[in-house]
């Protein structure tokens, strides 16, 4: 994955001076190799100095990634929810813990998580290295009980303790750790898909529905408002955080948030973090992190990289396929007074929908193109199954929602023509 | 086909030209026939290559009509040509040298086909205009007042819309700046044009000097009429580089807008002067 980058100076460096090296490298180094949907100057914005990824950090983190001894009772890894064979996700709607407990979040896709401006569905931590150390610690996931103990537990084992010794020059530490498991993150991009493909001057890597879905996701879906993309950051997201009304799904929102409110202005903080642990409370989102009542219900625009294979959807897991994604969106999302105002239903047809999952399944990388296909022929399965259709709505013959937006003219004006996507040869920072 | 469906073939014709011609004055404007700069023919069949005035020609020994020269052919032909203008037109106003505020970031030899740009900097500007990065703080067009120091850049205040961290900016600055390193290929590469005689656009515009993108719309003489910036250099690219014109929304036409925009970064806009 890595190629051979790293210089046999930077391992004897890394065995010399130890952990101080990575402390002193202030020149940024130079990215690896990189697929053509992914951007090198992206990958310098999001690789922090001294935190690049060098093969020896990698082989550990894969390692420590892999192995269910991090856990309480030796039962889940990283990779329980994160399969690197399945896209990095379970492929459940709700992840399961040490005890079979249930997490109140869907697993998203460790794929390009290291572009992403910050980590979990609710942004609370800022890097590979923060998120790492935090399902580890959490008693519904990893189970163990402080970063001392998982310390102690991995220093027990004999070949970490030599690895870490070799990697880090220094005994087992929960920094160091989460470090070299960040470090085998950073190698976990992917931008090799059939679209990739067709931006950069293929053609025919798209056929006419995936096409037309293209059209469509920059014009009357509108999905580009929120996953945008472009050549430096082919990504398709804005990493904000936004209240499209699926926690209004399942609960009284309404009530839940008024309840959360109150608690937040009587300045009770700590307690809002121990109901959010326990309770329905997780469902606000954002809010639990900066306690803002903006960010009621909102949650972090995840990449579509990958979409295809990375299913169920959405924080909870709810919508089971992009079909039922399309649905959610066609009708506006589910009406709730913290919805983000750029919702609004789309008027699609069937067809467009279809045209416009396709679009979706062509964003998966050429290696798990077979995946990619047999996930696409399950959800197809399921086109008959769709809770979340209201085609009255989405067509505005029901409710009083204001008039659509003519359908566009593609020989006209085609919305994917707006602007530029960008050349491959034009990324800074890349290779010419 | 007798007599009537003639007629009616014929009455079908002009009623479609017509509406055509209702089509194209809709605005009020007619889409006319460009004149076309007519190079005058060698004797020998060397080529001949125009310069971009619409008058001055220059004949090649060496290379017959309907083949290219190299690049240094084709550089010393569009050196001469220029020549030849500037002695025609003593007292022309043209501009070799990039305008001050440029001049830190252009100084120094031409470069190479190929190589970008140095990023435009040292001006007072919005990151996403393609300069430079402000290093710290926010602006007041960045929105969100709260969006917050270094440490919680990625703090969001509001749910949507103008709360932005420097990290956008910064995407959005490479970004901008992507197109315009597009752009600049493009001017540097005569194939990349479309060019058949090795000519491209930097061969009489080193580092788009002389470009003046700040003036159009702007009537040109060549033209017989007022044009945009992209009619002009579509007017380039088919007589001095010998290409076909570009579409308006041709993504090489857009960036060689923002290259040309790029390098006269902080000139005063000035329509329509010359």
């Amino acid at each position: 994955m890595m190629g051979s980058r790293a210089t046999t100076a930077w391992m004897v460096g890394a065995l010399l001076y130890a952990g101080a090296v990575q402390a002193q490298s202030s020149a940024p180094a130079a990215p690896p190799k990189l697929p053509p949907g992914v951007s090198a100057a992206l990958w310098k914005l999001s690789v922090p100095p001294g935190a690049e990824p060098t093969p020896e950090k990698v082989a550990l983190g894969e390692k420590l990634f892999l192995d269910p001894r991090l856990s309480a009772d030796n039962t889940v890894s990283c990779s329980t929810c994160h399969e690197p064979a399945q896209g990095f996700v379970d492929g459940k709607a709700l992840s399961t813990g040490i005890k079979g407990q249930q997490v109140t979040r869907n697993s998203p896709t460790v794929l390009n998580a290291l572009f992403n401006a910050s980590q979990f569905w609710d942004g609370r931590a800022g890097t590979l290295e923060d998120q790492a150390k935090l399902p580890i610690l959490n008693p519904r996931e990893m189970g163990m009980p402080s970063p001392e103990a998982v310390v102690t537990k991995v220093q027990a084992i004999p070949e970490y303790a030599t690895a870490f010794k070799a990697v880090f020059g220094r005994d087992v530490n929960y920094d160091d750790l989460a470090a070299a498991i960040a470090a085998f993150e950073r190698t976990q991009f992917s931008g090799n898909a059939r679209f990739d493909a067709f931006i950069t001057g293929d053609s025919k890597a798209l056929n006419a529905s995936e096409k037309r879905g293209w059209a469509l996701f920059n014009g009357k879906a509108r999905c580009n408002s929120c996953h945008a993309a472009n050549i430096v950051s082919p990504l398709f997201s804005d990493q904000k955080f936004h209240n499209i009304g699926i926690a209004a799904h399942k609960q009284d929102f309404v009530q839940l948030a008024r309840k959360a409110v109150g608690v937040v202005r009587l300045g009770d903080e700590k307690q809002i973090d121990e109901l959010a642990l326990q309770t329905e409370f997780s469902e606000l989102g954002r809010f639990l992190v900066t306690k803002k009542e903006n960010d009621i219900g909102t949650f972090k625009t995840p990449t579509l990289r990958n979409v295809g294979i990375t299913g169920p959807y959405m924080h909870d897991g709810s919508l089971t396929t992009l079909w039922d994604v399309m649905d959610h969106y066609n009708k506006g999302g589910v009406p709730n007074p913290y919805l983000d105002g750029g919702m609004q239903r789309l008027g699609l047809t069937e067809p467009e929908i279809d045209d416009m999952v396709a679009f979706l399944f062509s964003l998966t990388d050429a290696r798990y193109a077979k995946f990619n296909g047999q996930e696409l022929a399950r959800q197809q399965k399921r086109k008959g199954t769709r809770p979340e259709r209201d085609t009255a709505v989405a067509l505005g013959k029901k409710g009083n929602l204001g008039d659509l937006a003519p359908n566009p003219d593609l020989a006209v004006k085609n919305p994917a023509a707006v602007g530029v996507y960008g050349a491959e040869t034009s990324v800074p920072g890349a290779a010419k | 086909m007798n007599f009537q469906t003639k007629l009616l073939a014929g009455l079908i014709a002009a009623s479609s030209l017509a509406g055509g011609a209702a089509l194209a004055t809709g605005s009020g404007l007619k889409a006319e026939p460009l004149p076309q700069h007519k190079v005058p023919v060698s004797k020998e069949g060397n080529l001949v290559v125009g310069l971009c005035d619409g008058v001055t020609s220059m004949e090649v020994e060496g290379v017959k009509d309907g083949q290219s020269m190299t690049r240094d052919q084709a550089q010393a032909v569009s050196t001469a040509l220029m020549a030849e203008w500037r002695r025609k037109n003593p007292d022309a106003n043209w501009d070799d040298v990039p305008p001050p505020a440029k001049a830190v970031a252009q100084a120094g030899k031409p470069k190479a086909p190929g190589t970008p740009p140095a990023a435009v900097d040292a001006t007072q500007q919005k990151p996403s205009a393609g300069g430079a990065v402000k290093n710290a703080g926010q602006s007041a067009a960045s929105g969100a007042s709260e969006v917050a120091a270094q440490k919680d850049a990625n703090l969001q205040t509001g749910h949507t819309y103008g709360a932005f961290s420097e990290r956008d900016e910064k995407i959005w600055a490479d970004s901008t700046q992507a197109f315009v390193d597009e752009g600049h290929r493009v001017f540097h590469d005569a194939a990349a044009l479309g060019g058949t005689i090795a000519v491209s656009c930097d061969m009489c515009h080193p580092d788009a000097a002389n470009t003046h993108p700040e003036t159009y719309p702007k009537y040109q003489v060549q033209l017989g009429r007022v044009a945009m910036l992209r009619d002009m250099i579509n007017w380039c690219i088919q007589n001095p580089v010998r290409g076909k014109p570009l579409g308006d929304d041709d993504p090489k036409m857009k960036a060689m807008e923002a290259y040309i925009y790029a390098r006269r970064k902080g000139v005063p806009l000035e329509f329509g002067k010359h």
